[in-house]
This record gives structure tokens, C-alpha cells and sequence, in this order.
């Protein structure tokens, strides 16, 4: 479960949607076995930890592109 | 009187024309505005365009100069009414007069307005609007950049719009001018520019706006070069333009369009409460799907626990033993029917045996065997009878044939004492014995004295 963390903290937004949507899906038409159904379980609950976290480490900032494309790294990789 | 009266002055061709254009100079006001519909529009090579213009009676040849040319917004096409405004010249080479046009506007209609509806014709024709060209916006944008002025109010209202729904996402502001000459270009430019640095930008959509203005204002959205940018963009363009009734060309052309930079948010990214509101409804979904499962299980686990196997495991043997104890008496059953019934076969064939009666049998074949006797001897007697008969008429045939019969007439036979029949007198000699057989088996026997030729 470690490691599914760590993988999890990894998604975007998007795929962590998704990865739920699909979790609940699997869950919700009842063909699943108890043990998995318990895991996947578990992992949805990351997920929704997950993308709440996202939408509350929100920093709300604007960076400027630098109009010079040649110009030392861009800001938007920090 | 004098030579001249009689002989009017001769001019030269370019003393004449030169004659021409100064009344002209003297008698035309020096710029004037004629209206009338374009003829003959002829863009050429050097950039210059020559044209008439043209009422019901007159035409009036026209030139406009490629720099003056390059401030007119609209589309001049033959048959479009216009009023072009600059000074009647006189074209030398070819001794005539024309209009040389500094500015030229549609008749009837704004500039900007004719430009604007021409550049929709013209670009919906190339299927610039065309639903299949739009590309799905980013369900959960993360990263999105805006193009539009650094100084003005569209940033700051994007970008609350933006982060009041979706707090989450990434800006990044390209900042352009958005107005006012090379505006258009640089949007243009800026555009493009994110494109081709999207590996390190990781934009997943952008933003085009700016806030309201006159139509003048807003003009550098109506520009080919920004229509060209967005339509070419890979990254899916929000256009976010001026105030709500506003339409621009960049509206049309773009993947979505917000109805002013305030609303940019709504067409952008998702309401972060709705967003949060589905993972509430997901989260208790899970919770009470996994409890059902549970319960499901925790029931099925009971109704196992219930049955009989586990309430009495010896059940399934006793079962069996009882199947058993049914089964033996009928097996036993079966084996003494089986057995009655060979005993009855066999009672039934001893007595068949029984019913043979070999004395009948044996009297019976005697008295066979003794008619057969009887019958084979009467044939036998029969046979023999025959015989007899065939052999007594054989008998008397052969006694006809009977050499002694002649003997019985008379005739003798002679023979030597050894028997041999004397049928030549050289059969014998003088002093032998002879017999004679007379009939009835007779015999005579002398001694030869004398033989006789």
C-alpha cells in the first residue's frame, strides 16, 4: 500500500479522477471478490484524499512567460 | 491683321496637357470625396491598385498607392459602393485624368463593420468555424496560459474567474499588446510561441482576451493573422473578448469562447465545490457499496454456517447408511428371485427329459427295423427270382448250343486218351488208344489199327 501511496501522489488531477471513476465503477457492479473489493476500497480513498489535497495546496499565482524565447530557463519550470 | 489671328497658336501635346492640368488645379478643390461603385479592381505586382469607379453615366479612373493602400481594413471588390477621397490628376502618358485615392470607405456601411463581415465569409469558405476543427478543452486543466496585455483589467479578471472555481490550476500570462498597430501580429506571434515551446511549457489550454472596447479596439481579433494562429494552435484556445454582445473573429475561430475575460473560468476549468461535491458522492458510493458487500458476504457466511453439513456433519453418512439398509433387502430379494427361478427351469427340463419314454421308443424302432427286413427281402427274393429265370433261359440257350447235342443224332466224338479232340487222321497213330463219346455220355474205347486217305 506504500508504494500505491507514493504512485498516487504522483497523479494529476485528471487521472486520479479517472482512476476513481473506474474504481467505483469496478466496485459498484458487485463482480469484484471481498479481499479486492477492500483494496480497491482503500485506494479509492487516497485517490479522494489526493484530489481534495490538490484543490487545497492551491497557490492561485500567475507567472509570466518570457517573451524571449532564447532567454535562460523560463519561470514556468519552477 | 496679324499672323496670329489667322493662324492659331499650335501646341505641343505636353504643353496642352500641361494646360489641362493647371485648370484643373484652378477649378477642382484640391481633395474631394467621390462616391460611386468599383470597377476593374486591379491589384498589381508593385502593390498599388488601379480601379474605377463608376454611376450611371461616368466613370472616373482611380489609383490608390500601396502605402496608403495597406491602412484600408475591408475588402475593395468590383460592384461594392464606396466613397474614395484624394485629388483628380492628370495621368500624362496616357492624356487622361484619374483619382489619385489616399482613403477609401464603404458607402453606406462602417469600415470596420464591411471588414468584418467580409473576413467571416471569407474564412468560414476556408471552414476555419467548423465544429470538427475544435478541440475538447481539458476536463481539469492544470496549466493554462493567457494571452493578453500585462497592464490591463482581462488579467486579473481571468484569472479570479479562474481560481475562484478551480483554485488548483497554473497561469502563465504571455504578455501582448492588444491593441493599436502590430497588436494583432503579436498576438499572432504569441500564439505560436506557446506552441512551439509546449514541451517546456506544458500548457494545457490558453486564454485569449481582453477586455471591452470599441470596435476599433478590439479590431486586432479580427485579424486574419490571430484567426490563422488560433486555428494552427495544437493547445485547445479559449478566446475571451470585449463584452458580452461582442463578436469577434477569434471567438469564431477558437475552441470555446468565453463572453467576456470575467466568464474566461466557466469555459476553462471546472467549479471546484461541484468537483468536490462528486467526490463526496463517489466516497460515500464506495463506503456504502462496500458495506453492502460485506453485509452480502456476512449473510452468505451465516446461511453456509446454517446448513446442514455444518449443524450435523454426520448427517451425510447416516444418509448413506440408511440408503443402504434400504438397499440390502432388495439386493437379497433379487438374489433368491434369481435363484427360484433356475430351480423352475431346471424342474422344467428334467421333466421334458422324463416325457422321452425310451421302451416306446425302443419297440418303435424295432418294429421299424422289422419291416424294413421284410421289405429288403421280399426285393431280395424278387431280385433273385429274376435271376433264376434269366439264368434257365440262358441255360436252354446254351444247352441248343451244346456241341454233345449232335451226339444225340448219331454223331461221335473221338479223342485221344489224353482228351485232345482227333479231328485228322494225322492226330493219331496205328496202336493208340482212342475214345469215342456217343450220346448220354458214352464211351467207346478201341485201338487204331489202320488210318485211311
Amino acid at each position: 500500500m506504500k508504494l500505491a501511496m507514493k504512485d498516487i501522489e504522483n497523479l494529476s488531477f485528471e487521472e486520479a479522477i479517472k482512476a476513481l471513476t473506474d474504481i467505483v465503477s469496478k466496485v459498484e457492479t458487485g463482480q469484484i471478490a471481498l479481499q479486492e473489493s477492500l483494496a480497491q476500497y482503500e485506494k479509492g480513498m487516497l485517490l479522494i484524499r489526493h484530489c481534495r489535497g490538490i484543490l487545497k495546496k492551491a497557490e492561485q499565482r500567475i507567472e509570466k512567460i518570457s517573451t524571449e524565447p532564447d532567454t535562460a530557463g523560463p519561470k514556468e519550470d519552477a | 491683321m496679324s499672323m496670329t489671328e489667322n493662324y492659331p497658336t499650335v501646341y505641343s501635346v505636353s504643353q496642352v496637357t500641361s494646360l489641362v492640368r493647371s485648370a484643373l488645379d484652378e477649378r477642382l478643390p484640391s481633395r474631394l470625396s467621390v462616391r460611386g461603385q468599383i470597377t476593374n479592381w486591379t491589384a498589381a505586382a508593385s502593390g498599388h491598385a488601379y480601379f474605377g469607379l463608376k454611376d450611371q453615366n461616368a466613370l472616373l479612373g482611380c489609383v490608390m498607392w500601396k502605402s496608403r493602400l495597406a491602412a484600408v481594413r475591408f475588402r475593395p471588390e468590383n460592384g461594392l459602393e464606396v466613397i474614395a477621397t484624394g485629388a483628380v490628376d492628370v495621368y500624362p502618358p496616357h492624356g487622361k485624368y484619374q483619382l489619385i485615392a489616399d482613403q477609401l470607405e464603404p458607402a453606406g456601411v462602417g469600415e470596420l463593420h464591411l471588414a468584418f463581415e467580409q473576413m467571416v465569409k471569407r474564412l468560414q469558405q476556408q471552414g476555419l468555424f467548423r465544429s470538427e476543427h475544435k478541440k475538447p478543452l481539458p476536463a481539469y486543466p492544470g496549466r493554462i496560459g493567457i494571452i493578453t496585455s500585462e497592464s490591463g483589467a482581462a488579467v486579473h479578471d481571468i484569472a479570479k474567474s479562474i481560481h475562484d472555481r478551480w483554485p488548483p490550476a497554473k497561469l502563465f500570462l504571455y504578455p501582448v499588446p492588444v491593441q493599436g498597430a502590430g497588436a494583432a501580429e503579436a498576438i499572432a506571434k504569441a500564439v505560436n510561441d506557446v506552441n512551439r515551446r509546449n514541451a517546456r511549457l506544458r500548457l494545457e489550454l490558453v486564454i485569449v482576451g481582453r477586455g471591452g472596447g470599441s470596435l476599433e479596439d478590439l479590431w486586432a481579433f479580427n485579424e486574419e493573422v490571430v484567426a490563422r494562429a488560433i486555428f494552427d494552435s495544437n493547445i485547445p484556445v479559449i478566446s475571451a473578448v470585449g463584452h458580452e454582445v461582442d463578436t469577434t473573429i477569434a471567438d469564431l475561430v477558437a475552441d470555446a469562447r468565453a463572453s467576456t475575460p470575467t466568464r474566461a473560468g466557466v469555459a476553462a476549468v471546472p467549479d471546484a465545490a461541484e468537483v468536490l461535491a462528486g467526490l463526496k458522492h463517489n466516497e460515500s458510493a464506495l463506503r456504502s457499496r462496500l458495506v453492502w458487500i460485506l453485509d452480502r458476504c456476512r449473510e452468505h457466511l451465516k446461511t453456509v454456517r446454517a446448513s446442514g453439513v455444518f449443524r450435523d456433519p454426520m448427517l451425510t453418512v447416516r444418509i448413506r447408511e440408511q440408503r443402504l439398509d434400504e438397499l440390502a433387502p432388495t439386493l437379497a430379494n433379487c438374489l433368491r428371485q434369481l435363484l427360484s427361478r433356475a430351480a423352475a427351469a431346471l424342474q422344467g427340463c428334467s421333466e421334458k427329459v422324463l416325457r422321452i419314454e425310451p421302451h416306446r421308443l425302443v419297440g418303435a424302432r424295432k418294429v421299424q427295423l422289422g419291416d424294413l427286413v421284410g421289405r429288403f427281402r421280399a426285393s431280395v427274393e424278387k431280385r433273385l427270382d429274376a435271376a433264376r429265370l434269366a439264368l434257365s433261359a440262358s441255360e436252354n440257350r446254351l444247352a441248343a448250343l451244346d456241341p454233345r447235342a449232335v451226339l444225340k443224332r448219331g454223331y461221335s466224338m473221338t479223342t485221344t486218351k489224353t482228351g485232345l479232340l482227333v479231328t485228322s487222321p494225322d492226330d493219331v497213330s496205328a496202336g493208340d488208344g482212342i475214345v469215342t463219346e456217343l450220346a448220354g455220355r458214352n464211351f467207346i474205347e478201341s485201338t487204331v489199327v489202320k488210318k485211311y486217305r
